[in-house]
């Protein structure tokens, strides 16, 4: 390839020295996917972003840039759809790794070393010895693992936001609860109280369809005795943090909350998110668990309006799922340090591979970084603090459709805001919620104490492929089934609901990652050796 | 010496040149069929193939029976067979007679005015999304804060919620009643237009001999309109093994997933979701071809019985 590549940069010069007459012939097209999360007024595939790029990347360049637009949240099957048609674009990302693993065994996508190597210091620099190795994998077989795709660097990992009302704290003369007797102590009194009308409903609970247990293990592993845990049936159950040891008794608490009305009875109801989020904002709840900076996140601002509503009500951060067998640690689960995968088609052509490349080496560096992640000053945020983070972020409503962006999206090599260092990034992250940067600062701190990285595997574990929508489906079939049933008939339900997920694909699952492990392919932390 | 008389020119350059704007006219719907439905038939060869999306069709692995034999061997499909099949059957049963018996009484309505009303009421639902209905069944059907359930409870009529879409039974009635709601007023229109077709004289007949409007309807109307209601009921039975995807999906819920569990849902998990197009595939191609059976066998114990059939 290298050779090839020589002869036809080669080539490309002489041409280009022979006949400067035919030099506008030389552009090539490069066509990026980019999310579109339909935010009113931004047409991702005439934004400011793209303008940007084109000037200062595509120009000098001789590249033409293209914004391809895929939903956001229907991505992975567009992308397979755009990628079986031979439509895909040159640069493609996606959350979804099962798709990822699959082009890679198809032999669909670019080998990226050799393109990273000579096109890609900047990229290798940004991203680092840490980050590079998740995109990479043995698929020859030779021992020596290729670079398959570029892993985007996550700047927060942290992924557990639970937040409690400190108005109903300082209404019952209640502490912030540190233990999980305390937290049902208060939940219980708060129902008693009826401290948010004839509507209170103390636990905010609901059921992410896509993957039921994602946001429950975060109560339930401090129920697992780790006493039972080896490391290795850790890994075994990545994706069935039900079957642990003690996760049961977990369980038996949601369950217990659920018939002392404390969580609400349309839980398992799909499209039930609308009544959640009004009742949040109506301040019917006491608490609520979801990501770190949710409650003041400027799409739905559950602080901000919630206390328009309900004058004085304020979402703190809490910590109260100790675990014993641990010593009270209070686990959380954080994400792997690498974020959405990027690949490259084998539809686009050497060149337009090449200019891929050199577009995402463009993008590593830091000024080019920070006007994508940014836009202008003055237009979408006021000015820059002593540390160059921007400070007073306007809202996507108060900047003119021709400067709105999403920050996150089209400088897709970073998942969330990068300005250097961890330490400058930590603080940006309180900065766009003026007037509650204090209570950002707390919620991460929470988030990230006790946290383990979050389980994944460098290798395709065919059972995954084929059976892990299935175990997901029936996750929420068993967290409907164990949370609503009669309390004298839970043991029962329990084991046969674990039983049904085990016959859907469970047991390969486990027996699959159980495999990987004694190969050493997996990453992340086991909490028994925190 | 025949020619001076006028004759029919038989030749195929004869039909063709008298009637080409009809065959213009037919040109775009056999056009839509040849590129939209047979044209993509040939892809059904991926069910029987490992397909890699970047090599094609004709280009993947052939693996015989392979992808049957994973689905099959999957612990939701029963579910999914049993749900699909019953689910139509409750459909089928409670939504068959009901456009009949309304078509049938909105034909008998004298004033025009509230005759276009009622019809017009009755097509709407058709017209909405399921993402509607579904947020209308959630508002209507919720256990406690649901219109139903808190009106009772409030009422002291109940002391515990009505489990219409969190028991599986339950929530298979709340779904049939939805669809044959949702459906009843659009299937009316091919019944009154059957009812049209009947001859006037009939009833005028009818009521010289004293029959009265339910004996006019019994002898009359229902035997008029006897054989749209025998092609559509083929038709039905044909699409027993094929259920829509967006309202098992959108009524459904975790709570009765072994109720709800649909084969369209089935296939948009583990063919779509899980980015496997060969099974996907697999299983429609399998849902067809029991599709064919039953509409073949309907058609056959129709013709039996001495009604037309569809072909």
């Amino acid at each position: 390839m290298k050779k090839t590549l020589s002869i036809l940069l080669a080539l490309a010069l002489m041409l280009g020295l022979a006949t400067a007459a035919i030099a506008e012939d030389d552009w090539i097209t490069l066509r990026v996917e980019c999310f579109d999360r339909e935010i009113v007024g931004l047409d991702v595939t005439d934004c400011w972003q793209l303008h940007y790029a084109q000037e200062h990347f595509g120009d000098p360049n001789h590249i033409k840039l293209e914004f391809v637009s895929f939903a956001r949240w229907t991505e992975p099957e567009l992308l397979d759809n755009a990628l079986s048609a031979d439509t895909a674009p040159d640069l493609c990302m996606t959350y979804d790794g099962n798709l990822v693993q699959q082009c890679i065994d198809q032999e669909g996508i670019w080998q990226l070393d050799e393109l990273l190597e000579q096109y890609g210091p900047n990229l290798k620099a940004f991203l680092g010895e840490e980050l590079l190795p998740y995109g990479q994998s043995d698929h020859d077989g030779d021992g020596t693992p290729e670079q398959w795709y570029i892993p985007a660097r996550r700047i927060s990992r942290a992924n557990v936001g639970n937040f409690i009302r400190e108005d109903w704290l300082t209404a019952l003369g209640m502490e912030k609860p540190t233990t999980i007797d305390e937290f049902t102590a208060y939940l219980r009194a708060a129902k008693e109280a009826q401290l948010g009308g004839e509507n209170t409903v103390p636990f905010s609970f609901g059921i992410y369809a896509p993957d039921p247990l994602f946001n429950v293990r975060r109560f339930t592993d401090a129920w697992v005795d780790f006493s039972q845990v080896t490391e290795e049936d850790w890994f075994a159950n990545a994706r069935t943090p039900e079957m642990l040891p003690g996760a049961k008794e977990g369980f038996r608490w949601l369950n217990t909350l659920y018939h002392e009305g404390l969580i609400p009875e349309t839980f398992a109801l799909t499209d039930n998110d609308q009544a959640n989020d009004t009742a949040l904002i109506m301040g019917y709840n006491g608490f609520f668990s979801q990501q770190p900076d949710q409650p003041w996140r400027t799409d739905k601002n559950y602080q901000v309006e919630m206390a328009n509503n309900v004058p004085g009500a304020h979402w703190v951060t809490v910590n109260p799922f100790q675990n014993d067998s641990l010593g009270g640690k209070h686990l959380h689960d954080m994400y792997a340090p690498a974020g959405l995968s990027i690949i490259i088609p084998k539809t686009a052509d050497e060149a337009t591979a090449v200019a891929a490349m050199k577009y995402l080496d463009w993008m590593a560096i830091p000024e080019n970084m920070f006007a994508l992640q940014n836009g202008t000053e003055g237009i979408n945020y006021e000015g820059l603090t002593e540390d160059g983070i921007p400070y007073g972020v306007k809202s996507a409503d108060d900047v003119p459709n021709e400067n709105k962006m999403h920050a996150g999206d089209i400088c897709f090599i970073s998942n969330g805001l990068c300005y250097g260092d961890d330490e400058k990034n930590a603080a940006a992250l309180a900065l766009p919620f003026k007037g509650y940067e204090a209570d950002v600062i707390a919620s991460y701190a929470d988030s990230l104490s006790d946290a383990w990285t979050q389980i994944s595997f460098p290798v395709a574990v065919q059972a995954e492929t084929d059976y892990g929508a299935t175990v997901k489906s029936k996750q929420g079939e068993f967290l409907a089934a164990v949370v609503s049933c009669d309390p004298e008939e839970f043991d029962e339900v329990f084991d046969a609901a674990i039983q049904e997920t085990l016959d859907a694909g469970a047991a390969e699952m486990i027996e699959g990652f159980r495999a990987a492990y004694q190969e050493g392919n997996y990453r992340g932390t086991f909490p028994g050796n925190m | 010496m025949t020619t001076h008389l006028p004759s029919i020119n038989r030749s195929h350059r004869g039909w063709f040149r008298r009637d080409w704007r009809l065959y213009a006219m037919l040109v775009l719907p056999v056009a839509f069929y040849l590129i939209f439905c047979y044209k993509p038939m040939i892809g059904v060869i991926i069910a029987f193939q490992n397909y890699n999306r970047f090599k094609g069709m004709w280009g993947s692995e052939w693996v015989e029976f392979e992808n049957f034999r994973f689905i099959m061997g999957m612990s939701d499909f029963k579910f999914a067979l049993r749900n699909t099949l019953w689910l139509n059957f409750l459909g089928l049963v409670a939504g068959f007679p009901v456009p009949i018996v309304l078509a049938i009484m909105l034909n008998e309505m004298k004033s025009v005015g509230l005759k276009k009303l009622s019809q017009t009421l009755l097509y709407l639902p058709h017209f909405l999304s399921w993402i509607i209905i579904g947020g209308m069944v959630l508002q209507i059907f919720s256990p406690k804060t649901g219109l139903i359930n808190a009106t009772l409870l409030k009422w002291g009529l109940i002391d515990k919620s009505i489990p219409f879409l969190t028991k599986g039974p339950q929530w298979q009635a709340t779904y049939t009643v939805v669809g044959v709601w949702q459906g009843m007023g659009w299937g009316t229109i091919l019944y009154l237009s059957a009812i049209t077709g009947i001859n006037p004289e009939l009833f005028e007949a009818a009521k010289i001999d004293g029959a009265n409007k339910m004996q006019q309807i019994w002898h009359v109307t229902l035997p008029g309109i006897r054989p749209t209601i025998v092609v559509l009921l083929i038709l039905s039975v044909g699409q027993m093994m094929n259920i829509s995807f967006d309202r098992p999906q959108i009524l459904g819920n975790p709570q009765v997933l072994k109720y709800c569990d649909v084969l369209s849902t089935f296939v948009y998990r583990t063919g779509i979701q899980n980015h496997r197009f060969d099974r996907a595939t697999a299983i429609g191609l399998f849902q067809s071809v029991v599709g064919l059976i039953l509409i073949t066998g309907a058609n056959f114990v129709s013709k039996r019985l001495g009604e037309d059939g569809i072909w």
